[in-house]
């Protein structure tokens, strides 16, 4: 896979998933407001069981191409799903601390980017690495700046 | 305080795993597949934490509204679409490009819904942003 530069295609449908991401967070968390953490993230992997299999199944009955078997993958990459899961337990519990949602929120989001650079410099867990362009650094300094910007001095601090 | 930092960036580096095995397992297979997986490994693993620990059901089950439940296909999309981009444009891209959407998107839904907010750190942030992910965009 060539390392290719955002183009306005991934930048719409990157913006797109992070535009779910910010409704199934407001979701999750109306659900977790009748139970718990645990429940909130549990159900929701329900439901979303039950939607990844008929959209498999309706991808099927249509004669896409629902899986090219390129190769066989690592059973180690079946495992993203607990990962996912461990997230929102440790979400809740970095929430009820003195950091509250906020600093939860923007030191997640820091943790994430560090995590992305390794990643991307290492190739880790199977992915291609990938060198880091002076560009792209002003990318992570601006948008993390906006992102602490809206989170520590706009959101509820009205 | 220690534990508490470490904990919330560890919350961070979780969600890049995460994505790195789904996009992994969608370079074998699709990302709808890898997606499929992620919800039923998820939910298994969940499943067992709720036996352990109980409290999985709670009581007001049926009061919940419909469209609280739409939140687990949302993220069957989102899953996808993140293992998708992954595999194009690497970990940092999508982490930035997503984050930017989640940050603008989520003032976006607080001033419809109303919620308080500073509006002049809001907007100065969205610029910064917008202007982050222009630089991603230049050749």
């Amino acid at each position: 896979m060539p390392a290719t530069r955002p183009n306005p295609l991934h930048l719409l449908l990157a913006f797109l998933s992070g535009g779910l991401l910010t409704l199934m967070i407001h979701f999750n968390g109306e659900l977790g407001r009748y139970g718990n953490a645990l429940f909130s993230s549990w159900a929701a992997h329900a439901t979303g069981s039950i939607a990844a299999t008929i959209l498999l199944a309706l991808l099927y009955l249509l004669h896409q191409p629902v899986a090219a078997p390129l190769s066989k993958p690592p059973l180690w990459a079946y495992l993203g799903g607990i990962s996912g899961a461990a997230t929102v337990m440790l979400t809740s519990a970095a929430v009820n601390t003195p950091l509250a949602l906020t600093g939860a929120i923007a030191l997640g989001l820091a943790g994430q980017v560090t995590f992305s650079l390794a990643a991307d410099k290492w190739g880790l867990f199977g992915l291609p690495s990938r060198k880091m362009t002076l560009r792209d650094a002003g990318a992570i300094v601006l948008i993390l700046a906006g992102s602490a910007l809206v989170i520590l001095f706009g959101k509820g601090a009205a | 305080m220690t534990l508490a930092i470490a904990m919330a960036l560890f919350v961070g580096v979780l969600v890049g795993v995460s994505r790195q095995f789904n996009g992994r397992l969608s370079l074998s297979t699709s990302p709808m597949i890898a997606s499929f997986w992620n919800h039923i490994v998820g939910f298994v693993f969940l499943t067992l934490v709720g036996l352990i620990a109980g409290g999985l059901l709670p009581p007001g089950i049926s009061d919940i509204p419909w469209y609280v439940w739409l939140g687990g296909p949302i993220g069957v999309i989102f899953v996808a679409s993140g293992s998708w981009l992954i595999i194009r444009i690497g970990a940092v891209n999508t982490a930035l490009l997503v984050i930017g959407g989640q940050i603008i998107s989520g003032v976006a839904l607080d001033l419809f819904l109303g919620s308080p907010m500073a509006l002049s750190a809001s907007a100065g942030g969205v610029l910064l942003i917008l202007a982050g992910v222009a630089l991603t965009q230049r050749r």
